[in-house]
């Protein structure tokens, strides 16, 4: 792990203040992107704290990546502990285990016609990355993630933010790749068309 | 004729599952000459494409 290679490091070239200041205005960022992930608001909290503590005293940031790209690293190792430890306890087991409902492709088919074909076919999203300079936008992101079921969610956020390698995502969920490729499947069509409804439906009547 | 019957040697539903698909593997030699046939003849389809890889910059933004 090459956030603590170099202690102190950080603490050496910025005054703590304005660190932790720094640090603070990624709060709610790392708190989103945690409860995605977990589905446990207090867990939520513990992990980010416990990002922000190791970002506070260990720390080798270096400022050849941002500051939020440095502590999502963190993050993740934190939160791949806190679902290692939350695996181990047997009560709360099913709130990870019950990936199986999340497994069925062929849900989708709603989105298909007997024969293959869409039923309805993908709008048109004329300019759509215009979208990523507004925060309106993640804001609409946040709900469509939000809708998503836990596991699937999880799995999307591991995959697309964090950007896990799909071996390591298996390998910390105990789950088989092609069950990986459906949950990132159903995934990838939820969000296309919750964007679609609520952010490309409206701007598209807009212009 | 022939490029067009090739192009629907997969269906849209197939196409679907190739263009996320992806994203997380490699595709064999036969699912990405299926795919691009497809994606050569059917517009909806190509348009899903660009805004899945869409989806996977925004996320990757979402994240920094």
């Amino acid at each position: 792990m090459d956030y603590d290679a170099e202690p102190f490091a950080t603490a050496r070239a910025m005054p703590a203040a304005d660190f932790s200041r720094d640090l603070d205005q990624h709060r709610g960022y790392l708190l989103r992107v945690a409860r995605l992930q977990l589905r446990d608001e207090a867990l939520a909290e513990d992990v980010v704290q416990e990002t922000l503590l190791a970002a506070l005293s260990g720390s080798g940031f270096s400022g050849k990546s941002s500051l939020r790209t440095w502590l999502t690293g963190i993050l993740k190792h934190k939160i791949v502990d806190a679902i290692r430890r939350k695996q181990r306890e047997p009560t709360v087991a099913s709130a990870f285990g019950d990936i199986d409902s999340e497994l069925d492709i062929e849900d989708f088919d709603g989105l298909f016609r007997e024969n293959g074909a869409w039923e309805t076919k993908p709008a048109d999203w004329g300019n759509p990355d215009a979208a990523l300079s507004r925060r309106q936008f993640f804001d609409v992101m946040d709900l469509c993630l939000e809708k998503l079921p836990a596991n699937t969610a999880r799995v999307f956020v591991m995959r697309e933010v964090m950007e896990l390698e799909t071996d390591e995502i298996c390998k910390e969920l105990t789950i088989t790749a092609n069950n990986l490729w459906v949950i990132l499947y159903r995934a990838r069509m939820s969000l296309r068309e919750c964007l679609e409804q609520n952010w490309f439906a409206d701007e598209g009547a807009a212009t | 004729m022939i490029r067009k019957a090739l192009g629907h040697v997969i269906s849209c539903k197939d196409a679907a599952r190739l263009v996320s698909h992806r994203e997380d593997a490699a595709l064999s030699f036969w699912q990405r000459l299926t795919l691009r046939l497809h994606l050569s003849v059917c517009a909806a389809c190509t348009r899903f494409e660009r805004q899945l890889r869409f989806l996977r910059t925004a996320m990757r933004k979402y994240g920094e």
